[in-house]
């Protein structure tokens, strides 16, 4: 028989066929047997069990096994998690073990409208576990631990204003406070000396985030960020606020509910639309419209709302014009007009504020405490900075500038820091030009402010 | 089987097979003239080209992938939407929900990959056994079209998933296409549709690489393979090195008739000349050349069953990974591009291209054809090897040895802890 | 092959059975993989509007009014506190019913149906069809179109 006999091929024939034959069936079992089938089937079986009647039991039976998924064209998410989590809508299933527990919450933020990764994270498009949870390489957007999920809160609402995400108002509260902006920008206010904040929360992890407070070389070898003192709790909270700015754009549905309850939005709408000309709040303001101290004891909800809409269609005779607010403003205004018993707010009016008042607002507002120290005090180390290697406190600029030496000093910032050492690395911190961003009438309260920190009875100590 | 002969028999059986299973010869040489697949194969074709040696198959090869890559792309593009906003969903929704949606997305990446790898190879057997030579002088400048043309639709084809690997591989190669003389920046302008990676760039590539180029490469396929017919089959050496050679011989029978498709010009097979060198294509090569189809299919299938096809976050022009790399076949020009953005960016693909283009024009010697590594043509395949292993170490460095910011790495260390800069 | 030495019959018969196994196998691995492919193009998600899916609540739907809900091609039907859902899907060839002051027309071949869904004209075969409508758990109208209903069956709350 010839060497060339096709007949000495025909083994290998078979074998090749097979070969071929066993990774078809091998693509089709990779795509057959699928974890999310085995839940649903656990499901059915749950279902079959708790039913007690034949109709039941038959309706049990016939919950087909198929991918479900929330189609969410506004957000651009496609969220397959309710193939494995099928009762996130069934109270029932209160505390039952995951991945079958129900899902509270469901009336205020019903899930064919969100979906679940708006708030949760994760890879919605998934149907196995780790890819689903996103903990996988190649997906930023992991899960975010339930303990950071109010960050979630704030891609809609403002943080002040959300009595269920206490912990993110209160992240906010410790970022304004430590004057965290005086180096980054959030929302286009701040700083240069650091990078700007807006979409920090969907490209870092709270692991990373905590690392990186704690100690910011840690993490970026050659951050100018001085380690922060946090306790734990301001700690997880800046974390959390950190975790909320995601930088995603939300709209039309989604945007009208974060201005809907907003006292905060309100008050800032009083303030830009000058109601205080006619008004007044504590005792200050205008004379020609009632004081609003106690309008919202004395009126109720309704009665503002449509005071607002048309003054004259419950005052007759009123000077006050019509505005024209949407239905927007008119419900975050008279949500500020209810929430005037809380005196903050009321007196955080800048108009109803002394020069100093506002200045120290300002203070807070660019985060000047993140470099020169809460009030001021100083004690932010900054390496090999000729002031004792410390950014220079503020008590006594007073002494040392005229005022108009002081505004020029902030406008123009310092970008050379003289160094202890010429041989060490130059101080990493620096005054920033401020005067791009600082308006000027802002700045006359600032220098106002600042000067008002020299400590009493201090001038024959000096 | 007598089921079949049945069949075979009856009317519809014979306007269909025509001749059925040969069983004489005479019906073996129908077999392969009356079917449009095999007639563009001899009846009869020398014994050496049964032998694997003899061209490894690696053309033959590089066709199968392309056949793998036409099914398998067609099915994609039944799911794929080439929409900045969608494309990198559709990658998703294969991965997760559609049925063998991963496993066929992962063939047509594997075979894309191997095609370039074989065209390449195949490049280099045409090389090393002389096969460029007259009357194939031609079917080479084909050869290094389709070559081209591969090329063509790998990187097109690289854009498309819209992931980050994609984005910033295309947005890579697009840079070095600018470094082009004289034309350069306007070609980037005109394949991306505009100065960045973007909508325009995606439907451009979308549209080139799923009709325009695969127009083109059918087109010269087909012109490929009817060359190589009319050129008289492989390259065959000289008479007397190929008597040399041979194994085997058979005594066929004397009382055979050929039929005229023996009588091609020059080297092919002629009548009274060596008869007992042929063998017909029916079964002898046609049988092999499935058992080959059949091996290609199972290495394809082999590597989508159990790797992945990557698919990194979806693509973000804010956010570039360090390094970003293009398609590995043009990793040796990125590396060339990081010494020298003219020498490596014009010059040398300018080179190759052209020297390619030019050989068998240049190596006009008529000796060595149709052998392997022949002695004659010594100073041609060192000076050929020498350019490959360049070729080769500059793509090797520029795929493991490369990381961040182009600098060295070693690539059978841990990574570095990746540090998020700001 | 080689007419000289015909082989013996027993290697005849191995060879045959050895290529008739080949073929098998590979006839087989084709049909699976054919089977793949149409499998592969039967889709088992889908994007368009769900074929069950919430209408509202009871309260949004005034009494006596007819509501048309645009994306599902449904008109929901709310007399005193009984609740129906009838298609907008012409029977004839699927155009979209509107409004008309007997009913229901059809625009693109003139069918017209009364406010039961029955053909009043044109050329459609069939009435228009009811939808079985019901309350899901957290209150809302729940549409199930794969569940046709007579035109007599309503939700009651």
């Amino acid at each position: 028989m010839s060497l060339e006999n096709p007949r000495r091929l025909y083994p290998a024939f078979i074998l090749l066929g097979a070969a071929v034959c066993i990774l078809v069936a091998a693509a089709y079992y990779r795509d057959e047997f699928r974890q999310w089938k085995d839940i649903q089937r656990q499901f059915i079986r749950e279902e079959m069990r708790r039913a007690s009647t034949p109709q039941q039991r038959l309706l049990a039976r016939n919950i087909p096994v198929q991918i479900r998924q929330v189609v969410l064209p506004e957000l651009r998410r496609v969220d397959r998690c309710t193939t494995c989590h099928m009762a996130v809508e069934d109270p029932s299933y209160g505390g039952f073990p995951q991945p079958l527990a129900y899902h509270p919450l469901h009336d205020q933020h019903p899930f064919e409208r969100f979906g679940c990764t708006v708030c949760h994270r994760g890879q919605g498009h998934a149907t196995t576990t780790a890819d689903a949870h996103g903990h996988v390489p190649y997906w930023d957007q992991p899960m975010l631990p339930l303990r950071y999920i109010q960050a979630s809160c704030g891609q809609c609402h403002e943080a002040a204003d959300n009595p269920a995400a206490p912990e993110l108002a209160r992240g906010e509260q410790v970022f304004e406070s430590n004057g965290c902006r005086g180096c980054h920008k959030l929302g286009g206010v701040g700083g240069v000396i650091g990078p700007e904040l807006d979409r920090v929360g969907g490209r870092r992890s709270a692991d990373w985030l905590m690392a990186h407070f704690r100690s910011p070389a840690s993490v970026t070898p050659d951050s100018a960020m001085p380690p922060q003192k946090f306790s734990q709790a301001d700690l997880e909270a800046i974390t959390l606020f950190m975790l909320s700015q995601t930088g995603a754009s939300m709209t039309g549905f989604y945007t009208s509910m974060k201005v809907v309850p907003s006292a905060a939005q309100g008050r800032h709408l009083f303030q830009q639309k000058g109601c205080i000309g006619c008004h007044s709040l504590g005792g200050k303001g205008g004379s020609i419209g009632p004081a609003l101290d106690d309008v919202g004891m004395r009126r109720a909800p309704e009665w503002i709302m449509r005071h607002f809409r048309d003054p004259q269609s419950v005052t007759p005779g009123s000077v006050m014009p019509k505005f024209g607010f949407n239905e927007s403003e008119v419900l975050a205004l008279t949500e500020f007009l209810l929430h005037l018993r809380d005196q903050n707010l009321a007196l955080s009016l800048p108009s109803l504020m002394s020069p100093v008042e506002r200045g120290k607002e300002i203070f807070r507002k660019f985060g000047c405490a993140g470099c020169h120290g809460q009030d001021g005090k100083g004690g932010v180390p900054n390496p090999n900075a000729k002031t004792g290697e410390q950014v220079p406190a503020l008590l006594h600029v007073a002494d040392g500038y005229t005022r108009e030496e002081l505004v020029k000093f902030i406008t123009m910032g310092r970008h050379q820091v003289d160094a202890l050492d010429a041989k060490r690395p130059a101080p990493p911190l620096y005054m920033p030009a401020w005067g791009a961003v600082i308006e000027p009438a802002e700045m006359a309260d600032l220098a106002s402010y600042i000067f008002s920190l020299k400590p009493k009875g201090d001038d024959l100590g000096f | 089987m007598k089921a079949w002969k049945w069949f075979e028999g009856s009317r519809v059986g014979r306007s269909v097979f025509r001749v059925g299973i040969p069983r004489s010869n005479l019906e073996r040489a129908q077999a392969m003239v009356s079917s449009f697949l095999l007639h563009v194969q001899p009846a009869k074709v020398n014994r050496r080209t049964l032998r694997p040696a003899t061209t490894l198959g690696l053309g033959l090869i590089s066709l199968y992938l392309l056949g793998i890559l036409t099914v398998t792309g067609i099915l994609l593009m039944f799911y794929y939407v080439p929409a900045t906003d969608r494309a990198y969903d559709a990658m998703k929704d294969l991965q997760y929900v559609v049925s063998a949606g991963l496993v066929i997305r992962n063939m047509h990446r594997w075979a894309a990959h191997l095609m370039v790898l074989f065209v390449m190879l195949h490049l280099c057997r045409v090389f090393y056994t002389g096969a460029y030579k007259r009357p194939r002088e031609f079917n080479w400048l084909v050869g290094i079209a389709l070559f081209l043309l591969t090329l063509g639709l790998s990187f097109t084809g690289y854009l498309l998933p819209w992931d980050q690997l994609a984005f910033w591989a295309i947005t890579v190669g697009a840079n070095i296409a600018a470094y082009a003389p004289v034309v350069g920046p306007e070609l980037k302008f005109l394949i991306l549709g505009g100065n960045s990676v973007g909508q325009e760039a995606l439907i451009r590539f979308y549209t080139l690489h799923v009709i325009v180029l695969p127009a083109l490469m059918a087109f010269m396929v087909s012109v490929h393979l009817w060359r190589v017919r009319k050129d008289g089959g492989l390259a065959r050496p000289e008479e007397g090195a190929d008597r040399l050679e041979r194994i085997d011989v058979e005594h066929l029978p004397t009382n055979k008739s050929y039929g005229l498709m023996e009588l091609t010009r020059s080297t092919s097979l002629q009548v009274g000349k060596n008869p007992e060198d042929e063998v017909f294509s029916w079964p002898h090569l046609v049988f092999r050349e499935m058992l080959l189809l059949l091996a290609v299919i199972a290495v394809v299938l082999f590597l989508a069953v159990f790797w992945n096809a990557p698919l990194e976050e979806v693509a973000n022009a804010i956010h570039p990974p360090n390094p970003a790399k293009a398609p590995w076949y043009f990793l040796g020009l990125q590396e060339l591009v990081s010494y020298s953005a003219f020498w490596g960016g014009v010059v040398a693909p300018a080179v190759l291209v052209t020297a390619l283009v030019m050989l068998p024009y240049l190596d006009r010697q008529a000796v060595g054809a149709g052998r392997w590594f022949a002695r004659e043509r010594r100073l041609a395949n060192t000076v050929f090897t020498i350019f490959l292993i360049i070729a080769v170490v500059l793509t090797v460095i520029g795929s493991v040895f490369r990381g961040p910011n182009w600098g060295w790495v070693k690539p059978w260390a841990q990574p570095p802890a990746v540090t998020e800069g700001h | 092959m080689t007419p000289q030495q015909p082989p013996s019959d027993s290697t005849s018969r191995r060879s045959f059975v050895q290529l008739a196994i080949g073929w098998s196998v590979a006839a087989l691995a084709a049909a699976a993989s054919s089977g793949a492919a149409v499998r592969f193009l039967v889709p088992n998600v889908l994007y368009e509007p769900s074929l069950r899916f919430k209408a509202g609540k009871p309260d949004d739907f005034p009494d006596g009014s007819v509501t048309f809900l645009e994306d599902e091609r449904v008109f929901i039907v709310r007399q005193g506190n009984t609740y129906r859902c009838l298609s907008a899907v012409c029977t004839h060839l699927g155009c979209t019913v509107g409004r008309s002051e007997l009913g229901f027309h059809c625009p693109c071949h003139g069918s017209s149906f009364d406010e039961q869904g029955k053909v009043k004209g044109g050329p459609a075969p069939r009435a228009l069809e009811w939808f079985m409508v019901t309350l899901s758990k957290d209150r809302h109208l729940l549409v199930d179109k794969n569940e046709r209903v007579d035109a007599e069956k309503y939700l009651v709350l």
